[in-house]
């Protein structure tokens, strides 16, 4: 079904809350890996709000889609959702950074109700999602399993362990999402190590590869609904993105990868989330949408 | 014979960042060496490799994040002739990649030197994926390889340049924040070697590393309260010096060992080893106990495992009011 211009907007409004919430959370520490959270913001938004099946209410319902962040250092966006969907008090949010906070630097399942693994390391999440979509299928739950990566944590080979035993066991409730923002710390991600051609690697593991624009909703929308690409077949969704999305004087440039925000900054940050809102604003006076959202 | 004591008069006036002694030395080694390569699994500037890169751009090499293939190639480089140092955070060049460690560099013998950087707990807020406080247990199983944690800037310097000489399989551990100095330039420096850090007769506080500034405060804490502590600065983690501890013992009679590594495997660990089987002697071991780490501000990490410099003094009082 074609995204309908309200749901759009709805769904853009909730991206742009969990872009304020990351912004919350920076704030609160001073620092943050912000650029990998956000240029994911978009994918994740349209999953935990249009895709997954979740109960805030219940974390541990057996049922439930899961989202394994397998690139940990992205939990500011991941903490975003939960807050948002109501996992935990907002106020949390402002202890990031502080002792024992219950949003660690990565996230932690003894820490906080709706994270699915503690992540961190880079490599791990591709192997415990599978393994999750394994026991699921095993079990016959109708659950659907997403892991979130990088285009630079690509390099670990224990991904590619992963990628073949996903497609050998026929894993088609796993899909996989790689936010390709393109840098990584050091720079470029594929003048580090070049995983190119990425769609191809991919297919010829076993996995059916959908290479997507990660910020243009009716087609993140479209990709997802047609899950599994294939039957029998992992899914694998290749989201060009753009490091720091949203923050215009940070897009798109490697040193944002771990923010040390400068007030200066900061103000920069909250200018463009109130632009942004009051565009969406205007676009919703505009698309006249009946009933409101 | 009498060894002089190394803390110098100026310790704790000046600090430094970890990898900046780290990446200095390694500059100064790459110079006098045409075989040292450094390798990076994309934390180059993070670790300290920004001056070597600079000066030497075709030795330095990037893989991507990709740690265990990174030993391999290390391994594989050191076999035909070169030298590589290979630096990142430190439990991604330890825990993560340990069996191409243990096979491809201990077991083969290569001379290549693995630098954990931000070690312990120094990246504190980032969790337990990113702390390091299992190193010392895991390296130190390894037969032939170097284990190091040098615990202030000058000593970083001149391990570093150790290591480049030192033929063999080496890891070594430094941390994160800035570290206070505690030595003159002119400290000698010997893999295998302790430093004599300050005399006392009391009670010895062995310390290592990110933490040894913390045991040389509470030696001075002590003093106020008459208890006169020695300080062994123990960087060599392995080889031990067994000398230099069975001599603390002998003539303090107790031990207290301060490390940023759990209470598991670590150098308290290694010390109550030797100790036991030469001479029984208490000792008060003090680090992290059978838990993950928190998250958090580092000292307030620091505070949860009793490794502050007043808790390390309150704790050596406690030892030494029980009786054996
Ligand atoms: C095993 C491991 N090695 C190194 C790191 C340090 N690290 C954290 S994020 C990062 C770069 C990740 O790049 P990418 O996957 O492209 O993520 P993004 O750019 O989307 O944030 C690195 C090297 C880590 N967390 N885990």
């Amino acid at each position: 079904m074609p995204l309908s211009k309200k749901e759009e907007l709805k769904l853009k409004f909730k991206a742009l809350a969990l872009r304020e919430n990351v912004l919350r959370m920076v704030k609160a520490a001073g620092t943050g890996h912000m650029g990998g959270a956000l240029s994911a913001a978009d994918i994740v938004a349209v999953l935990y709000y249009k895709f997954m099946k979740l109960d805030p209410q219940n974390p541990g319902l057996a049922d439930r889609d899961r989202f394994v962040l397998s690139a940990g250092h992205k939990c500011l966006i991941l903490y975003a959702a939960l807050a948002e969907k109501g996992y935990f008090p907002k106020e949390i949010m402002d202890s990031y950074g502080e002792l024992d906070s219950h949003i660690p630097g990565h996230p932690s399942m003894d820490k906080l109700p709706g994270v699915e693994a503690n992540t961190g390391s880079l490599g791990h999440g591709l192997s415990i999602a599978a393994g999750m979509a394994m026991g699921l299928k095993l079990s016959a739950s109708p659950a659907r399993v997403y892991t979130l990566m990088g285009d630079g944590e690509l390099a670990e080979g224990s991904n590619w362990e992963a990628a073949a035993a996903a497609s050998h066991h026929k894993l088609d409730n796993l899909t996989a999402i790689v936010d390709k923002n393109g840098l990584q710390i050091g720079g470029p991600s594929d003048s580090i190590m070049n995983y190119e051609p990425l769609q191809d690697r991919w297919a010829s593991f076993g996995w059916s590869v959908r290479r997507i624009d990660g910020h243009d909703y009716p087609t993140i929308v479209q990709t997802l609904e047609s899950l599994p690409f294939e039957k029998g077949k992992p899914s694998l969704i290749i989201a060009d993105t753009v490091k720091s999305k949203g923050f215009p004087f940070a897009e798109g440039k490697a040193a944002y990868h771990y923010w040390k925000a400068t007030k200066e900054e900061l103000q920069l940050a909250d200018e463009a989330l109130a632009a942004a809102r009051a565009g969406l604003e205007k676009a919703l006076a505009e698309a006249q949408v009946k009933g409101g959202l | 014979m009498k060894q002089p004591a190394m803390l110098s008069a100026k310790a704790f006036e000046a600090s430094e960042a970890p990898i900046k002694a780290f990446g200095e030395a390694l500059l100064e080694a790459g110079k006098a060496n045409p075989d040292i390569v450094v390798v990076s699994t994309d934390s180059s500037s993070g670790s300290g490799l920004s001056p070597f890169k600079a000066a030497f751009p075709e030795r330095h090499i990037e893989f991507g994040i990709m740690e265990q293939g990174a030993v391999g190639y290390c391994a594989g480089m050191a076999a035909v002739g070169k030298i590589p140092f290979y630096a990142a955070i430190a439990p991604f060049v330890s825990a993560r990649p340990f069996e191409m460690v243990k096979d491809d560099l201990g077991y083969m013998r290569q001379n290549v030197k693995v630098i954990g950087r931000c070690g312990g707990l120094t990246y504190s807020q980032l969790g337990p994926t990113h702390h390091s406080i299992d190193d010392f247990a895991l390296m130190r199983t390894i037969p032939g390889l170097l284990v190091l944690n040098p615990g202030d800037p000058v000593s970083i310097r001149k391990a570093t340049l150790a290591l480049a000489k030192h033929s063999g399989p080496s890891y070594m551990r430094i941390g994160s924040p800035n570290m206070p100095v505690l030595y003159d330039e002119d400290l000698p420096f010997e893999i295998g070697k302790g430093i004599l850090v300050r005399e006392g007769h009391d009670v010895t506080l062995i310390g290592t590393g990110t933490v040894l500034c913390q045991a040389v405060k509470a030696a001075q804490l002590l003093d106020r309260k008459g208890i006169s502590a020695r300080v062994i600065d123990i960087h060599s983690i392995k080889p031990l010096d067994e000398d230099m501890i069975l001599k603390a013992a002998g003539e303090t009679g107790r031990i207290v060992t301060v490390e940023e590594h759990f209470l598991n495997g670590g150098l308290g660990s290694a010390i109550a080893q030797f100790l036991s089987q030469t001479r029984p002697t208490p000792v008060k071991m003090l680090g992290i106990d059978d838990r993950f780490a928190s998250n958090g501000p580092y000292e307030g990490l620091l505070g949860q495992h009793g490794l502050l410099a007043e808790q390390i003094a309150a704790s050596s009082i406690e030892f030494l009011k029980k009786k054996f």
